[in-house]
């Protein structure tokens, strides 16, 4: 192999090298950090609700008509609502309910395990009517579901109300206990009945509450009933116009806003799309301009040397031989450049985690990104290193 | 000379077009990802309310369980402390009349009832806020103005709209003093908005604060009379009662209190009376926890809410990286373009040009290529920027200002320099001698 002329013809063009040098340690820092940024997304957008999130519409009224004043008046439009939603073809169940996935929060309290020793933990808490796990498409743990009797209407009852919590939380406050049957109090000091757990349950909560859910049995009115819908799967885009006529057929002293969880879910993920999207276009593009100096610089040593290289065929050095010096020269040079990358990766990564994004970074995307780079350099250096094959040894005995 | 220098740099750019179009389209997406991604982090940085954001002050209570602290948001870097206060909190501290002007403030959603032969009545997002409110977030009037301050005192059924709600109720004319049915009272118009769109919803950064501002503003006096409840936050650790009235006598936080204040030292001044007010509340068995209240400016707030997420610098920071690799990239496609007209060079050189005149007509043509790349890059940048702004939200904009368009244009000249220094120092070194030996 030919280190030793390579080292010296590198030791003559210390700048233009260097600047390679550079250029690759920059571009590994900022592959391997855009990978980590866009993996560390990923892991939020792709965490499971455990909800059938493709086939549920959240539908909020918007009532006027004075009549909604009035609690009776309310909870009867509630009812006719859930029975027109139910009998809308396509539609697989229905709940009212102040849950709705995906906003980045929710209402939430705190219990406490009614013979425990008080230690309070904190929860999301929701009222719903009986359709909720089948409208979430969750199923049932333990004890029984939420019944339309279990629902207590009256704003100053002081009897104990009825809920399902899920699994996670019976695991926080009932250290591995079951639950059903058991009793919770909350910050009022009002006894919960639990009849039931559920399981999955992900909401992503301001606060480490995500996993934790308490649904009370009961009815949404006061600032306009809200409704989660599931249809039948595929089955959207018709269902939801239905709904929407239904409704206002039943009562059209309101009006109705309808949005899909899917629709609620991606406004959520903003950023997170916006980081992928970008970062992603980052890595493509400044592999591609890194390559592009790397034929640029290549292509000039390439025609600088045209009388070395004719000469050197002239002696006997076939086509392959001068293809190999120019690419292990460029091996070297971008070894070099990964050397220093990978150290501008910890550096550039611990400058992130401290100042900014706080992902820390994973070797094996350092790994997969050296090996990126150097196919890199060998795509780039083939280029300009093919010419510099065709010169003919001829051009050896000519003067300059 | 200088145009000289132009006219051969433009020559010898058009002799190789490919290599041109690869150089300037280099630069261009240099500038284009650095001024997109450090726009939008500006968009969340800059100073909502240039100078008055540190006169405008917030107030935050710690009325909280004795027993456990306000849990810590993971967004924020505040002290935990409820972001919001009780009514009866803001009531009390809105007797002092140390601050220039105040107002407590909280969202709701209401139904607005227009004339039936134009639309169906609708529920819309209402802010309750004093005439104050208007002055110390320079909400900009097209028609009328604020209420007055006896509007506020006396609760009158006054009401300030937004253009767009303008359009929609009295097709855009001017409303003032004509007449609108919000839920069962009538309200007077005193004053119509001109579009106003603040990037940041400085005002309320709880929730959605890229969020678009409310199209209907009322006094917050009415809030007892007309029952108003918040439609934003409400963070309570015990209960509320079960009248309105016990609702609004509760420690249930979720007013805003805002402050203008004119210095510091007010600022000083007037924290200590918050603090007063809470050790008088002590006595009455209220806020048990230490006594924490806080005063904080809008500026500093933004940092405590976390106005600016960690992505969005990191974003900005990659992309200022990914123009350094451009920067380096062209340094190398230029060493090589000079260099290869080093015969050349020799000649004028031979014939009397200085080295300063070569290394000139290098760096111009540096620069030219910079400011090509520049301008080619901010054009892409704005249809990103759009792009972005979408993403963000419908009614987003994020647009270059005067700052940023000077940064661009600063960037793309600095990186043409830099780039450029290294090749034509090495043209302009050159010795014609060697070069001209035949």
């Amino acid at each position: 192999m030919e280190f030793g002329p390579i080292i010296r013809a590198l030791k003559r063009n210390k700048v233009r090298f260097l600047l390679i040098v550079v250029q690759i340690a920059i571009t590994l820092a900022v592959v391997t950090n855009a990978i980590t940024m866009i993996r560390d997304e990923s892991v939020k957008m792709t965490k499971s609700s455990g909800f059938d999130d493709d086939n549920i519409v959240w539908v909020r009224t918007k009532p006027f008509a004075p009549g909604f004043k009035d609690l009776p008046y309310r909870i009867a439009a509630v009812n006719a609502d859930l029975r027109a939603i139910q009998a809308t073809p396509g539609v697989v169940a229905v709940t009212n309910t102040n849950f709705l996935p995906w906003q980045g929060g929710g209402s939430s309290g705190e219990v406490a395990a009614g013979d425990g020793d008080g230690s309070k933990f904190r929860t999301q808490m929701y009222y719903n009517t009986p359709g909720i796990l089948d409208t979430l498409g969750v199923h049932l743990v333990s004890g029984r579901i939420l019944r339309d009797t279990d629902i207590d209407d009256d704003p100053n009852s002081k009897a104990p109300s009825t809920a399902i919590i899920s699994r996670d939380l019976e695991r926080l406050v009932f250290k591995g206990k079951s639950a059903v049957g058991r009793q919770l109090k909350d910050s009022d000091n009002t006894v919960v009945n639990v009849v039931g757990t559920f399981d999955p349950f992900y909401n992503p909560y301001g606060w480490p509450i995500h996993e934790y859910a308490i649904f009370y049995a009961g009815h949404v009115s006061r600032r306009g009933a809200m409704y989660l819908v599931r249809v039948a799967p595929g089955s959207m885009k018709q269902t939801v116009p239905l709904i929407e006529q239904r409704m206002l057929q039943t009562n059209n002293g309101r009006n109705i806003d309808m949005k899909t969880i899917s629709e609620i879910k991606d406004n959520f993920f903003v950023q997170g799309r916006i980081v992928r999207t970008a970062m992603s276009l980052v890595i493509v593009l400044i592999v591609l301009v890194t390559g592009l100096g790397i034929v640029g610089v290549t292509a000039f040593s390439v025609t600088e040397r045209r009388k070395q290289i004719g000469t050197r065929r002239a002696l006997g050095a076939t086509k392959g031989a001068v293809l190999r010096y120019f690419l292990l020269e460029n091996w070297i040079v971008t070894n070099a450049g990964l050397i220093l990358g990978v150290a501008a990766a910890y550096g550039l990564n611990v400058l992130l985690v401290t100042n900014a994004a706080g992902a820390k970074l994973d070797w094996r995307f350092v790994a997969a990104a050296v090996v990126l780079l150097w196919l890199q350099g060998i795509v780039a250096t083939l280029i300009p290193a093919m010419r510099a094959t065709r010169f003919s040894p001829v051009i050896a005995t000519r003067g300059a | 000379m200088l145009l000289y220098n132009v006219r051969i740099a433009i020559k010898s750019l058009r002799r190789n077009p490919v290599l041109t179009a690869v150089i300037i389209g280099g630069i261009a997406l240099g500038i284009c990802a650095s001024t997109t991604f450090t726009t939008v982090r500006h968009m969340f940085a800059r100073d909502p309310l240039p100078g008055k954001s540190s006169n405008l002050f917030y107030v935050r209570m710690d009325n909280w369980d004795p027993h456990t602290p306000y849990p810590s948001n993971q967004n924020t870097t505040g002290p935990t402390i409820p972001p919001q206060i009780s009514y009866r909190d803001a009531m009390a501290l809105m007797r002092s009349n140390l601050p220039v002007r105040q107002t407590a403030a909280f969202t709701a959603m209401m139904t607005v009832y227009p004339d039936p032969r134009v639309a169906r009545p609708s529920t819309e997002g209402v802010r309750l806020c004093s005439s104050d409110f208007f002055t110390m977030f320079d909400v900009p009037f097209a028609y009328g103005g604020p209420w007055d301050k006896r509007a506020d005192a006396k609760a009158e059924q006054v009401v300030v709209i937004d253009d767009a709600m303008n359009q929609k109720l009295f097709g855009g004319a001017n409303s003032v003093g004509k007449r609108v049915r919000i839920e069962d009272r009538e309200f007077t118009v005193v004053g119509v908005l001109k579009p106003w769109r603040p990037f940041i919803r400085m005002y309320d950064l709880n929730g959605n604060f890229i969020a678009q501002p409310e199209p209907v503003y009322l006094p917050f006096s009415l809030t007892p009379g007309m029952q108003i409840r918040t439609s934003g936050n409400s963070d309570g650790w015990k209960s509320a009662g079960t009248t309105f009235e016990d609702f609004l006598n509760s420690d249930v936080d979720w007013v805003q209190l805002w402050v203008e204040l004119r210095s510091p030292a007010e600022a000083e001044q007037y924290h200590r009376f918050v603090d007063g007010y809470v050790l008088e509340e002590k006595k009455h068995g209220r806020f048990e926890r230490p006594l924490m209240n806080r005063v904080t400016s809008l500026r500093d707030l933004m940092g405590e809410f976390g106005v600016i997420t960690p992505q969005v610098t990191a974003m900005a920071a990659i992309s200022i990286l990914f123009l350094a690799i451009c920067a380096l990239n062209l340094t190398g496609l230029l060493l090589g373009k000079f260099l290869a007209r080093a015969p050349e060079v020799s000649v004028r050189r031979a014939l009397g040009a200085t080295r300063i005149n070569v290394f000139l007509q290098h760096i111009t043509e540096c620069e030219l290529v910079g400011l090509a790349g520049g301008a080619l890059g901010m054009l892409l940048s704005i249809g990103a920027m759009k792009l972005i702004g979408k993403f963000i939200s419908a009614t987003s904009v994020i647009a270059l200002d005067s700052e940023m368009i000077l940064a661009a244009l600063f960037l793309s000249l600095g990186a043409g320099l830099l780039a450029g220094l290294y090749p034509a120092w090495r043209i302009c070194s050159v010795q014609p001698a060697v070069q001209l030996k035949v």
